[in-house]
């Protein structure tokens, strides 16, 4: 009964972006330029709009403030639905995430210990939020280029994934995800993320990401606007004491 | 009359040709027919517990989830966990499919320090294997309530893989292939398919074996009979094309319409084989009887006598047929009276009009009529059956009636004993996959019978969950309600592990967010509507008895009417309500559907022959069959369910046939001038030949559905069977008996 338990969105919560550029045609090389470019940001601030389509239901549209710093410290300030504005969320490392609901006084520890679980519901499982380095994860192959994108194939390197393999448009001048295609184990296409990638200072940034489940036919789009890099977060912003003020 | 033969002679072609394009035509229909096996969709929309379950199943998906079952000595094995997790992946990866859960990917959420921690019961890529891991898992299981009796039963040995289908998904090739790909892994355990997709499917594919199966034996078997009574070619050829043409009228008028068949119309082409070569059989047999040279002439003198008791036996049968449209509860039943109601029609004039048509095409000049038009044909069965008969008849009246009465009084004893029976399971023979399905389900998991609670109200209100929690515990009361879910049981655990106490907050503010954690996810959609007014309680009920169904329905009442408020609306509804209903109805409808088919069967005889007293006696044989059918059915615990209960007035629709000819023929000599004995003579002599092929090749094509895959099915072949012969006997003595026995004094005196 409690497969579904906990919200898909909250996934999101460990969503990151970032960018840069190099050339090769070596696999490895070039995942680690992507992993780069990703992961490029000191920190970054920006207003996330959420929206989850599935079917014939409503959208379902949250808004929140983000407030990252590195790869895997994530604050959400949701500001919408009005019925849970103020609720917080603090992401740290270990997939240990404190959530704050303004109706309950203390924060809350919520520990993810199921790595490897497809959350179901919505377009995004877990192992598709890159908090470690793609090249850290998957053994990656030079396929060939397709107009102005390479194509890497990517194997997972651990048996815990639910994918066979994916398949990425890597930006051939600037190194960012174009398309990420997920294949399931019986080698079938079940998922495509496309990426919006636009510079805003030094760095490249996606402003949208829609994720689509070609077997749900259902799809998760996050826009990002009001992007700001490399604000001088504190380090103790993203302390259980700080995060939800 | 005779203008009615003359224009078919002289039309016989453009007859025969319009039946031939509309044959087709229907033929080509009959390609679109699909069938529909789902129970529930059949449930009448004016039963507010019918309207109400099909709504839900609308609302929250409930009709979309499957299950496949596993059964052996220990589940908690690593190879049959490892089991497990194959078919869970396999599923998973099917199209159609929207989630799947199982022991191998269900999550653990406990309350850890300082909030929740959300793991999984096991590490599907790190299966334990050493047997203290094994047995530690099974203790944390079976110790928790969240998966024992809901995933794996209390003595380990079953567990459930459970699965939910798109809401685009068609249901029946996504269940076909989660058969075909589960059995493929031919994995050593048990395995079995449970809940509504596979149910419906597992019905579907009974439905169609037995149409492609039953329908060619049912011809074959007709034909052999036939072929004996008239050993002639036109014998089998004739009555055999009326009714496969009435047939593929039939159902391509069902497919016009936009009709299904299902677990009931599937016997349609059986009933209407019957039906259809029963009337062409007497057509025919009267034709046979006429000595004339001119083809023309023929026609007419067949027509002239044999035209008003077909067309009556027709209108009879229709009657029998129209009265489930006004007595049963489920519609099935109703389209199934309305659609064997019109193929009696086309048997009925197709064996009138086509018949004759084509008898005249191939009709060549008899070169040796006799001089006696009436005279019978010699044959096995007048010889040694009929002969022998009327002789009895004369000699014995009163013994053959005292048999009659005595065999009817010790009938109608055995009516007290009848049973009702609505369990799906009993549906299916034993032995059949979906019925052990059905038994382990009830057995270990708390029943297969679903219940819902519905909450109309806001359902982030604190006082609208706590009154959902309340009708859970009130249910639970009951030993055969095991289990009971609604978003309320979220709500409470959510609190209780995040340290809030095991309860719902007294704050709306605290449920909307925690609303926060599992918004936007499937289970939800299940439990609560979209816009949150409106949430269910998900239950099974074990028991499979009507009185404790019904009991049960008594006390959940008194709960409602004493907790629902304008703010919090509760109704509820299930299987097991729908089964008392059903129950009910079944006997409701059998006296309802018999009392309609006997008054107009006795108006209707009665105007025809006019008299109302020989209409009377003509159902006497009915009456009887009806009762020693009733008492058969006592005797031998044959069960009142959903085809059984069509049996009486099918019985009544068919067999009043035989009484009509009887009657018709006895008035056709008493008017005609001749005496009792004559009269009764040349009754059983020729209409009998007609009766006894009729009766025998009727009761062959029914006992044709014993080899149905359907227990309802093989309980309707084996009554309808036994009832025929009933109805035919009381025909041919019962009836002359009266008739004797009325007459006697009165032909003494005339004589």
């Amino acid at each position: 009964m409690n497969k579904y338990f906990i919200s898909p969105l909250l996934l999101l919560l460990f969503f990151v972006s970032g960018i840069t550029i190099i050339h090769a045609q070596d696999g490895a090389d070039l995942l680690r330029k992507m992993d780069q470019v990703i992961f490029a940001p000191k920190d970054k601030q920006a207003q996330v709009k959420i929206m989850v389509s599935s079917g014939s239901k409503d959208d379902k549209i949250r808004e929140a403030i983000l407030m990252q710093k590195g790869a895997d410290k994530k604050i959400y300030r949701y500001t919408k639905p009005e019925s849970q504005a103020g609720v917080a969320t603090l992401s740290l490392p270990g997939d240990i995430m404190w959530l704050y609901m303004p109706a309950f006084e203390k924060p809350k520890k919520i520990s993810l210990l199921a790595k490897s679980q497809a959350f179901t519901g919505t377009d995004f499982a877990y192992e598709d939020i890159p908090v470690l380095p793609y090249s850290d994860r998957y053994n990656s192959k030079y396929l060939k280029t397709e107009g102005n994108t390479f194509l890497l194939e990517l194997v997972p390197n651990a048996d815990k994934s639910n994918y066979s393999k994916l398949v990425v448009a890597i930006d051939q001048k600037n190194h960012y995800p174009v398309r990420i295609d997920y294949y399931d184990k019986r080698g079938s296409k079940q998922k495509e993320a496309t990426y919006k990638y636009i510079k805003t200072g030094n760095y490249w940034n996606a402003e949208e990401v829609t994720m689509t489940d070609l077997k749900k036919n259902s799809q998760t789009i996050i826009i990002m606007s009001d992007v700001k890099f490399d604000q001088g977060l504190p380090d103790d912003l993203f302390t259980v004491e700080k995060f939800m003020k | 009359m005779e203008k009615f033969a003359k224009t078919i002679y002289r039309f016989r072609w453009g007859i025969i040709i319009t039946v031939f394009i509309l044959t087709a035509l229907a033929g080509f229909q009959v390609k679109n027919l699909k069938i529909n096996s789902d129970i529930i969709s059949t449930l009448p929309d004016d039963d507010p517990h019918a309207s109400l379950l099909k709504d839900v199943g609308e609302k929250f998906g409930g009709n979309k989830i499957g299950m496949v079952i596993l059964e052996t000595d220990d589940i908690f094995k690593t190879e049959v966990l490892e089991h497990v997790r194959q078919i869970t992946e396999m599923i998973g990866l099917m199209d159609g499919i929207s989630s799947v859960t199982s022991l191998t990917n269900i999550l653990d959420i406990r309350s850890g320090e300082d909030g929740l921690e959300v793991g999984k019961l096991i590490d599907e890529y790190d299966i334990p294997e050493t047997e203290e891991a094994l047995e530690e898992l099974k203790n944390k299981t079976l110790s928790s309530d969240l998966y024992k009796g809901v995933i794996v039963s209390e003595d380990a040995t079953a567990t459930i893989i459970i699965f939910t289908l798109l809401e685009d998904a068609d249901v029946e090739s996504v269940a076909q292939a989660v058969i075909e790909k589960t059995t493929a892994l031919e994995l050593p355990e048990n395995i079995y398919y449970a809940g509504s997709p596979m149910l419906v499917t597992a019905i579907s594919d009974l439905i169609a074996a037995d149409l492609i199966r039953l329908i060619p034996i049912s011809f074959v078997v007709i034909a052999l009979v036939l072929f004996l009574g008239f050993r002639s070619k036109r014998g089998v050829i004739l009555p055999l094309l009326t009714s496969a043409v009435a047939i593929i009228w039939t159902m391509g008028l069902m497919a016009m319409a936009g009709y299904h068949m299902t677990m009931i119309s599937n016997n349609i082409p059986i009933l209407l084989l019957a039906i259809g070569s029963a009337y062409a059989i007497h057509v025919l047999n009267r034709i046979a009887q006429v000595r004339e040279s001119e083809p023309e002439r023929v026609l007419i003198i067949a027509l002239t006598y044999i035209l008003p008791p077909v067309a009556l036996a027709a209108v009879t049968t229709m009657i029998g047929f129209v009265s489930f449209i006004f007595g049963a509860y489920l519609t099935m039943i109703r389209d199934f009276g309305l659609f064997t109601a019109l193929g009696t029609m086309f048997s009925a004039i197709l064996s009138l009009v086509f018949i004759p048509a084509v008898v005249a095409v191939l009709q060549k000049k008899k070169t040796n009529p006799s001089i006696n038009p009436y005279k019978e044909k010699r044959s096995y069965l007048s010889e040694f059956i009929l002969a022998p008969l009327r002789i009895l008849l004369f000699k014995h009246p009163w013994y053959l009636f005292s048999a009659w009465m005595l065999l009817i009084l010790i009938s109608a004893g055995g009516i007290f004993l009848i049973k009702r029976n609505v369990n799906i399971q009993d549906y299916f023979r034993p032995g059949n996959p979906a019925r052990i399905a059905e038994q382990i389900m009830e057995k270990k998991f708390g029943g297969t019978k679903p219940i819902f609670v519905v909450f109309t109200g806001d359902m982030q209100n604190p006082e609208v969950l706590n009154t959902m929690l309340r009708t859970q515990e009130h249910m639970q009361k009951s030993p055969d309600v095991l289990t009971t879910q609604s978003v309320a049981d979220l709500i409470v655990q959510l609190s209780a592990g995040l340290g809030e106490g095991e309860n719902i907050p007294d704050d709306q503010d605290k449920i909307e967010q925690l609303w926060f954690l599992i918004d936007g996810n499937e289970m939800l959609d299940r439990l609560v509507t979209e816009d949150l007014t409106e949430g269910i309680i998900i239950s099974k009920f074990i028991s499979s008895d009507d009185k404790v169904k019904e009991a049960f329905g008594v006390y959940m009442e008194k709960f409602i009417s004493e907790n629902s408020t304008e703010e919090c609306k509760i109704r509820i509804t299930g299987m097991p309500f729908i089964d008392v209903t059903m129950s009910t109805s079944l006997l409701r409808s059998q006296v309802g559907s018999l009392s309609i088919a006997i008054v107009f069967v006795i108006i209707i005889v009665g105007l025809i022959i006019r008299s109302l007293f020989r209409g009377l006696l003509a159902t006497i044989p009915m009456v009887a069959a009806i009762i020693i059918l009733f008492g058969f059915m006592g005797f031998a615990g044959i069960p009142l369910n959903i085809a059984t209960v069509l049996v009486a007035s099918v019985v009544l629709g068919i067999g009043i046939d035989y009484s009509i000819h009887v009657m018709s023929n006895f008035n056709f000599w008493i008017n005609f001038g001749e005496d009792i004995h004559k009269a009764i003579e040349d009754t059983i002599m020729i209409s009998g030949k007609a009766i006894v092929i009729n009766v025998i090749s009727v009761t062959a094509g029914f006992l044709v559905l014993l080899f149905s895959e359907m227990v309802p099915l093989q309980y309707f072949g084996l009554l309808i069977g036994f009832s025929m012969l009933a109805s035919g006997l009381a025909a041919l003595t019962l009836l002359p008996v009266i008739l004797i026995l009325i007459n006697r004094k009165h032909t003494f005196q005339k004589r």
